[in-house]
């Protein structure tokens, strides 16, 4: 009500508009939710360029060819699972874009990522919207603790645990009272630099002299006078970690010039037959630790050989499939086996009731994928084995039996 | 061990020294171009790319012979350098620097982007081994053949452009055309032809340095990263200086070693960038670059 | 076509709108942008933050670059200071607006100690100086764990109100887009001071500007200071809204991209870093759309879409220099020339 003698105070108007309007994007819908019928999505934001890519190209299509491969059974419950994959060249802006858009799209209950960094971003969101499972390429201890990232999960080892795979292999295979000495190589990257302080306390508590360590950009190219340093350090075995390719065949190519005789070894990504074979004459004595079974290894494993026929059909000219391939079958396999035993249960599919599935899995029998039953509980596979390249088939064979990392 | 290892600092020294070799050669295109045409050729790297993947081409794709690769690949990539400088650089040459460098970046993204759709990052691409590898060992210091040999192949592509600068009609012609290109021309200088001429040889010199780089590590749109650290050699050397390139490129690359020798691995890669600020503060025309003088 | 804008006192000349028309369309301006996010999905409303702050960073560029013409390839660098110092504040419990501020200033700290070279080297020796601080820092921002948590990278807790948590994508965009108007306003203000009337003139020749009476290292420093500070707020408010950041992010690439950003916009002009910001972030996202389309005959194109983006980019800059020197905001000037004269031609 008006009058001359008090007009409204506009200043008080002013506030009561802001507190309304702040009402009403406060009460604003946030939530997404997850389709609870028709075909179940997964988005992914796959490194097809830049530099993952010699990687990105096999994630992408082991992913896919998973699907494929699910649906021609009957899908997940009845349901079909559909791929939804973007490049995102490695990049975190270009993969949260990715993510974003999907999410916002799609609402896929599952998202495979890339990079750490992702990972890292990505969880805040994943975390308010609640509606979605990640997993990615990268296996760094931090996205394995359920506390900071409980709807991320890898199908794979962290880097540690691979780290200390290999050294219980050199504690197990040393003779003799002296402990061999063990140099690491690693990148300056997050994925280099990640497991190098709980390789070190393992190797501590193994009594493995660690002699040397050297640092390098990912790319290196003049790596001489680290090969310098290496000769001098005389250690027995080398870890290479943090490296898809190069420069591991130039650092054993001069390590081999230089007379040294130390054993290579590499961890997952750099454990793959193409890498191996760039190395040439240099791939004698490489050992690594692998998580997974090769594709060429499909004695008792049903799973691998589906695989090699599914593959075989949809892309002849392909005989051997790459680790990276095979990672994201396997991933994909967790994310149908989650999201089956939260349907199967009559669960309405969000992050909670998927978190509860995944890590309710225990002794899953993956087919051969992996040696042993995968257990999920801790959002990890703890296990691997070592191969060594045989330089008669040209392959890498399996040097140990599967062991569990703690 | 109370002494001092001086075989240690020997090996790192002369390694360092060696891969010098390899960044003067770089800094020879960088330096050519510069002097030439005045630009900072950001997309160096690239034609060392270019370079790679035609000769990758060539060779491993075409099953061609390596001598027939090569100087396919770098007719090739002179080609192209051509065709930049005609249609980007000439209509650029009044251009505020600012411009010209912008355009530079600018190609450097548009080849390396390119390169990646032709040929695809998919593959792991391997390059043949072109220099011999069995090392030299002397005494306790072993030297990798790679290194040596790309020192050895660089000493004489430096040798063979100063000798052509200094004695040969067109080399002569070249640098009047870069020290004064308005006597140049009416001197009757081709100024124009010349400065192609120019872009074609800083090309070439690219490529080479890039097949040597590729068949050292691998074949990836990577390789021209590496051209970026060469601009602390140019700035040490002076912008327009071949002996400057020269000399600043054994010095940063001795520099490199030794620091990732006794410092580790991490602060080589940061360690042309200090120089060049280092340089810049102290003596920003470099070792042997003329001073800019600006007149209103 | 325009007639009757006449100014009748210094103060309505100067004034940055000047005339009715454009007031209105300033409301209409900012009604839209008030009422953006509440229309669309919400991948367009981050897309609408990134451009935000975008536009505040490449803005801090221009007046550098476009303005004082001292070339800067570092400027994603600036950007990473900004949002580690509001991390780093953050996470000890200061609020938004003092952690903004601050990350502008230590952000402008460090541009005046890279500025202070710039006596001596001017141009390209400038531009490589910034290259090189630009390695220099992200190196920093790997190492230095204690303060930015290495190449793990670091966790920003979201922007809060007393209490009223900005933790996702809209009620960022309530944040960022003020900050960018403000911040654009102040810099429109500053080149109606002489300040900002300093930059031009060292921009056009600095040896004159020094021999009319301006002190070159201040007026110099000052615009380091400012773009820097730009960079920084840019950085921080980056660092709000991914919540979370890693040394990764600051590439040289970055640095690029906000160069091509004013190049394309248009040196030297606000208006012009606007268009340019907009331009910028919508030519991937038509690209991604187009490919996508193309899939449906080509499939597997996508799978290149980050290569043909590069080769686009690259393009994109070579194709403005070349026959549009003065970039977007050229092409607008025409538009609107074109429209004020009508029915008479330009």
């Amino acid at each position: 009500m008006n009058n001359n003698n008090h007009p409204v105070n506009p200043l008080r108007r002013r506030v009561i508009n802001a507190g309304l309007g702040a009402a009403a994007f406060a009460g604003f819908p946030f939530r997404a939710s997850v389709a609870q019928t028709g075909d179940i999505v997964i988005g992914a934001a796959m490194p097809i360029t830049g530099v993952f890519a010699f990687a990105g190209v096999g994630l992408n299509q082991g992913l896919g060819d998973y699907c494929d491969w699910r649906n021609a059974r009957g899908g997940v419950a009845g349901r079909r699972l559909r791929y939804v994959a973007e490049d995102s060249g490695y990049k975190m802006d270009q993969e949260m874009a990715i993510f974003k858009k999907l999410m916002g799209e799609h609402q896929p209950p599952a998202f495979f990522g890339g990079s750490t960094a992702w990972a890292k971003v990505a969880a805040k969101e994943v975390g308010q919207l609640g509606t979605t499972l990640t997993s990615g390429v990268s296996f760094a201890s931090e996205l394995a603790d359920a506390k900071s990232h409980p709807y991320h999960f890898m199908v794979a080892p962290t880097y540690v645990a691979m780290g200390e795979i290999l050294l219980e292999h050199i504690s197990r295979n040393a003779r003799g009272a002296t402990k061999p000495a063990v140099a690491i190589v690693y990148s300056d990257t997050e994925f280099g630099r990640d497991p190098i302080p709980g390789i070190k306390a393992m190797a501590q508590a193994l009594q493995i002299p660690v002699v040397l360590e050297v640092v390098t950009k990912p790319g290196a190219v003049d790596v001489s006078s680290e090969v310098a340093k290496l000769r001098r350090a005389k250690p027995d075995f080398v870890i290479f970690h943090g490296y898809v390719s190069a420069p591991i065949p130039e650092f054993i190519k001069q390590m081999r010039e230089a007379g040294m005789k130390a054993t290579p070894m590499g961890t997952i990504w750099s454990m793959d037959k193409t890498t191996v074979d760039t190395m040439g004459a240099a791939a004698e004595g490489w050992v690594g630790v692998m998580p997974y079974r090769y594709s060429y290894d499909t004695k008792d494993a049903p799973m691998m050989q589906a695989m090699k026929e599914h593959v075989a059909k949809v892309r002849p000219d392909m005989n051997y499939i790459s680790i990276f391939n095979v990672h994201t079958w396997l991933a994909g396999m967790a994310i149908a086996e989650i999201v089956e035993r939260c349907l199967k249960a009559g669960k309405p599919l969000n992050g909670a009731n998927m978190k509860v599935a995944l890590e309710s899995i225990d002794n899953w029998d993956t087919g051969g994928v992996t040696g042993l039953p995968v257990s999920l509980k801790n959002h990890q596979i703890a296990s691997g084995r070592i191969y060594a390249y045989d330089d008669k088939t040209k392959l890498l064979q399996p040097a140990s039996d599967w062991i569990k990392t703690s | 061990m109370n002494d001092f290892d001086w075989i240690a600092l020997a090996e790192f020294s002369a390694l360092g020294l060696l891969a010098g070799g390899l960044q003067a050669m770089i800094a020879l295109g960088f330096v050519l171009i510069y002097k030439g045409t005045g630009v900072i050729n950001f997309a160096m790297g690239e034609f060392m790319m270019l370079g790679a993947y035609f000769f990758y081409t060539a060779n491993v794709m075409w099953g061609m012979p390596m001598v027939v690769a090569l100087l396919l690949s770098l007719a090739a990539v002179a080609a192209c350098a051509a065709l930049i400088e005609r249609t980007i650089l000439r209509p650029l040459s009044g251009q505020p620097v600012i411009s010209v460098l912008m355009a530079t970046i600018g190609l450097a993204s548009a080849l390396a982007g390119g390169v990646d759709v032709v040929w695809g990052g998919g593959k792991n691409y391997e390059m043949p081994t072109l220099l011999s590898r069995t090392p030299l060992h002397i005494g306790e210091v072993m030297i990798p053949g790679q290194i040596l040999w790309s020192f050895v192949l660089a000493a004489l592509i430096i040798l063979a452009f100063t000798l052509y600068f200094r004695y040969s009609k067109t080399g002569i012609s070249m640098r009047a055309a870069a020290s004064d290109p308005v006597t140049a021309y009416v001197l009757g200088i081709d100024v124009r032809a010349t400065q192609r001429l120019t872009w074609m040889f800083a090309g070439v010199v690219g490529a080479v340095a890039g097949i040597i780089v590729a068949s050292i590590t691998s074949l990836s749109p990577a390789i021209g990263g590496t051209a970026l650290g060469v601009l602390a050699v140019i700035i040490l050397g002076g912008l327009d200086s071949i002996a400057g390139a020269i000399v600043a490129g054994l010095i940063v690359g001795l520099l490199e070693s030794l620091t990732a020798g006794y410092l580790g691995g991490k602060v080589r890669d940061i360690v042309p960038y200090v120089t060049v600020l280092l340089i810049l503060l102290i003596r920003p025309y470099g070792l042997f670059g003329t001073r800019q003088i600006e007149r209103l | 076509m325009r007639i009757g804008d006449f100014r009748e006192s210094y103060a309505h000349d100067e004034s940055i709108w000047p005339t009715p028309v454009q007031r209105g369309w300033l409301c209409v301006l900012a009604t839209a942008l008030l009422l953006f996010p509440f229309g669309v999905n919400g991948y367009f409303v981050s897309l609408a933050c990134m451009l935000g702050i975008h536009v505040i960073a490449a803005t801090g560029l221009n007046i550098m670059t476009g303005y004082t013409g001292l070339i800067s390839i570092g400027h994603a660098a600036f950007m990473g200071v900004g949002c580690y110092t509001a991390a780093y504040f953050a996470q000890r419990g200061m609020p938004f607006f003092l952690t903004l501020p601050l990350a502008g200033g230590m952000a402008a700290l460090l541009g005046l100690l890279v500025g202070l070279p710039s006596l001596r080297i001017k141009g390209l020796y400038l531009a490589v100086a910034t290259l090189a601080t630009q390695f220099i820092l992200v190196y920093v921002f790997r190492e230095w764990d204690s303060v930015t948590g290495g190449v793990r990278g670091v966790n920003v807790p979201s922007a809060s109100l007393f209490g009223f948590e900005l933790m996702n994508d809209q009620r960022m965009y309530f944040l960022i887009v003020p900050v960018a108007a403000l911040l654009l306003v102040a810099a429109r203000n500053l080149f109606r001071t002489r300040v900002g009337r300093a930059f031009i003139a060292i921009r056009d020749k600095d040896i004159s500007a020094e021999v009319l009476g301006i002190n070159l290292l201040r007026y110099k420093l000052a615009a380091f200071a400012v773009g820097s500070f730009y960079a920084g707020v840019a950085g921080a408010l980056l660092g709000y809204f991914y919540r979370a950041m890693t040394p990764e992010y600051f590439t040289l690439t970055l640095s690029i991209f906000y160069l091509a950003v004013i190049i394309v916009g248009g040196l030297g002009s606000l208006l012009g870093t606007i268009l340019g910001a907009v331009f910028m972030t919508l030519v991937p996202e038509l690209l991604r759309a187009g490919m996508s389309v193309a899939t449906r005959w080509s499939p597997g194109v996508t799978e290149i879409l980050n290569s043909v983006q590069q080769v686009v980019f690259g393009l994109l800059i070579i194709g403005f220099l070349v026959f549009e020197p003065h970039g977007l905001l050229e092409v607008w000037r025409r538009v609107r020339r074109f429209f004020h004269l009508w029915p008479f031609r330009a």
